[in-house]
This record gives C-alpha cells, structure tokens and sequence, in this order.
C-alpha cells in the first residue's frame, strides 16, 4: 500500500499564445464527458469527442475513472482508502478539495 | 488533355502564415506519383518552389488579383501556350472569385476545376453566414459588414465591445479598445479591401473540418481536428482529430444546405460550458495549408478532388482518420539558388533542374 499524493488533474488546452500551449487551463471550455474520457494506467486521458487531453496523479486517475463509473463520494473514498494508506478524514478533506478543483477548470462531476 | 494530365496549383508559400498548394502538391503525389505539376504563383520567393519534397516541376508568376480579370485570363493563356496544364486547383480566397463566377471560360479552355457554383460560392461570404446558418439551425457569432470608422464603433459597441475585426478574405484581429478597433480596421481595408468584418468574439476551442462536397449535398470525404497550437494571428500550427457525431451533423447539414462542390473548410468554436454548441466561425472554399495531414492517415482529400475533377474512379477510397492522431507544423529552411529566382523574376518561368549536391567537407576527408 502506498502514500496517497493529493489528486491533482492537468488539463492540456490551446491557447491564443504565439506557439505556446498553457499546460493548464483554469478557464472552463469545452464541454467535458466523463463517459468519452479514455484514461490509460499512467494518468494519461483522451476525450476522443473533444479532442482534449489530461494528466492525472494516480489519486487522480482513481477519482478520475471512479467518477466515470458513476461512483458516489463515499464509494470512491471507499476505492481510495482501499488502495493509499491514508486516513478516511483526510482523503475525504483531499477529495472535496479535488472535486471543487474539477468544479472551478470545468470539469464539473455529474450529481456527486 | 494531355495522356497524363498537368495539373496547376496556386499558393505555394508556407510562411507564417501558410497557404495551402505544397500540401495539395504533396497529397497528390502520395497517390500519383507520375503526376506533372506547375504552380502558379504571385511572387518569385514563395516558399513551396524551393522545396525538396513538394515542389512543382515548374512554376510561372500570375498578374496579381488586383491587376483585374482580364489579365489574369491573359496571363493564364500565356502559360498554357507553354504548358498546357489541364486541371486548376486554386489555393487562394481571393482566386476563387472570379473562378466560380466565369466557369465558362475554363470549359471553353478544357481545364477543369473542382468549384462550388457561384450561388452556394456566395451563400458562404462572411457577411452573409447569418442568414446560411439560420437556415441549417447553426449558431454562428454576430458578425456586421463595415465600411466607415463610424459603423466599426457602432457595431463593436452592439457586440459588447470585445470584437473580432477580420478581413474580406483573411486575418482576424481580437480587439477590446476604440484604438485598437481602428488599427486593426485600417490594416483590413488596406489588406483585403471593404467590407471589413466585426465579429463577436464566442470563448471555446476551436475546431476546424476538411472536406470535400459533391455538389449534390453529400460529402465525400472529411477530417475534423481540435487546434493544439495557434500562432499569434491565431492560425492553427498543431491539430489533434476528433470524431463528434454532433460536430460531424452541423458540417453535413451546412453542406447539404450549399450543395457544395469541392473542397471546404468549416471553423468553428465550441462555446463554453457544459452544453457547449459549435460556432460557425467562417468557411472557406478551398483547402486548408493542413490538408496534407488526413492524407497521412488515409484521406486524402486533394487526391479525390483531383479525381473529381476530372471524373476519373477513386485510386484509394476516403477513410475517417483515427481520432488522436495530430500533427504539428514544423519551420525548416529551404535553399536556393539565384539561378531559380533570376529564372523566374525575368522571365517568369521557372523548370525543376536536379539538385547541386554540395558535398561536404568531412564527406571527402579520410578517416
């Protein structure tokens, strides 16, 4: 079992720089499917539909392909304390704080 | 005709910002290699002629658009008397015009050319998308045709003031200020002549669709693409496909509604939020500088046009290329030499000779 990092998600987004490519975007765009998302085991995740593309901690990745499960908050801490050692109250404190993370660059979980 | 066809293609310079003939070149010698090309062009420096890889066999300067219809028509006999090309593929805006309005006179000449009809040509102008997309349900931004400094300030104050100031033909600039509105106006007018545009400026990604239309409503081919990468004009230098059903419907039914003959591009933004829609941003009527790309994977969309043009039998069927795949524009420096440009600033006319090898010093040395 390991640590549990906090989760953190990059999303990879053009921007009207002179070739440069901001590797986050804090703004909301495009629209955002978490059932088109094709996460691979290493973080990486591309939204065939939209073109996107993402970076995700291994947290992340979990939250990430829990999330597209349809999974509920409990569930995924359940996934969570399950696979990290780390204390529930704590991966429940991370967890909100990375769902808001998602709420604040657009990726705005379904009903959870 | 010629046994083989020669066939001519315009805009050859892939500067900054790059037009589309060295990538039709380049498609159409993945699938025809035989194939005798000629390029056309406006200036001796265009890039696409000094080319290792998609260069024509020979090249001969036009009159400038600006020098009238009649010229371009007495220049355009004048190669043919040299080289008697037979199939035209413009790669310019401002080609296009005269072209799709007189197709007369390229039937009577026997060259061919896959174009739109002068109707759908018109239905696509920049200042008339609004009526285009209220008929096919697309959303497009609010776009006014100016042609005073006073009604460029009307319309951007109309549009909330954050406005895009684009071109008849080409180049957009994003402008928040009165001055910066004029500037970028003048520049404009200077450029491409009136009516110069003002367009609400609609915040998403932007999405662009290659294809080509065969006139009856269907289309035969396309390939859609997410930008990665924009230069500061907001030009595309890096492209990643996608496949969105919803995306593909708002391309077919435009299309359709044109009765599209020949190659296109669709811009669109996808407007933020989690239903986001697409918006036609603008179409163009001819390929874009990326159209070699879905040639790599497939579809190859200059092949077919030429196959169109010229009724022939597909050699390779038009498949979807795979979404992920994505290119980016790579800058190289091409030489030449003083013999090609005084060739062509001279007489006008330039033929492909071999390439001088230059060997290099530490290739002769013994080890």
């Amino acid at each position: 079992m390991k640590l549990a990092s906090l989760p953190t998600l990059i999303r990879h987004s053009s921007q009207p720089h002179e070739l440069a490519h901001a590797p986050a975007s804090t703004a909301a765009s495009a629209s955002f499917d978490f059932h088109t998302v094709n996460w691979q085991p290493d973080g990486f995740g591309f939204d065939a539909t939209s073109g996107e593309f993402f970076t995700a901690s291994p947290t992340a990745l979990i939250v990430m392909q829990a999330l597209s499960e349809g999974m509920l908050r409990q569930q995924i801490l359940d996934r969570l304390t399950a696979r990290f050692e780390v204390a529930r109250s704590t991966a429940e404190r991370d967890l909100e704080s990375f769902l808001a993370e998602l709420v604040h660059i657009g990726l705005t979980p379904e009903s959870n | 005709m010629n046994a083989s066809p020669v066939i001519a293609v315009t805009g050859l310079h892939r500067g900054e910002n790059p037009q589309p003939g060295s990538a039709v070149i380049r498609s159409l010698r993945r699938v025809y290699p035989e194939l005798r090309i000629i390029g056309l062009v406006y200036d001796s420096l265009e890039s696409g002629l000094f080319s290792e890889e998609d260069a024509p066999d020979a090249a001969f300067t036009m009159s400038y658009p600006g020098a009238g219809e009649e010229a371009f028509w007495q220049r355009l006999d004048a190669i043919r008397e040299i080289e008697r090309f037979d199939v035209l593929i413009p790669c310019l805006d401002a080609e296009m015009g005269p072209l799709v309005d007189s197709p007369e006179k390229l039937r009577e000449r026997g060259i061919h050319a896959c174009l739109p009809t002068a109707a759908s040509f018109k239905c696509r102008d920049k200042s008339k998308l609004a009526d285009l997309c209220e008929r096919t349900h697309c959303h497009t931004p609010q776009t006014v045709a100016v042609s005073d400094v006073n009604s460029l300030h009307q319309a951007a104050a109309s549009l909330g003031g954050n406005v895009f100031v684009k071109g008849r033909f080409y180049e957009a600039r994003h402008a928040l200020t009165p001055a910066a509105r004029e500037a970028a106006y003048w520049h404009m007018l200077e450029q491409w002549g009136a009516p110069v545009l003002v367009q609400e400026n609609v915040q998403g990604e932007e999405y662009n669709v290659v294809g080509l239309g065969d006139g009856r409503g269907h289309i035969l081919g396309s390939c859609s693409i997410r930008k990665m990468l924009r230069t500061a004009s907001g030009k595309g230098f890096g492209g990643m496909v996608v496949r969105d059903p919803q995306l593909d419907a708002v391309a077919q039914s435009l299309i359709a509604e044109l009765r599209w003959h020949g190659p296109f591009e669709l811009e669109f933004v996808k407007s933020e939020g989690p239903n986001g829609e697409y918006c036609l941003i603008e179409i163009n009527p001819r390929f874009p500088a990326w159209c070699d790309f879905p040639s790599t994977l497939n579809c190859n969309l200059p092949a077919a046009a030429l196959e169109l043009a010229l009724g022939w039998q597909p050699r390779e069927p038009l498949r979807h290329a795979s979404p992920g795949k994505f290119f980016i524009r790579h800058a190289i420096d091409m030489t030449g030499d003083i013999r090609d440009l005084a060739a062509l600033t001279t007489s006008g006319q330039f033929f492909r000779q071999p390439r001088e090898i230059i060997p290099h010093p530490a290739s002769s040395r013994s080890l």
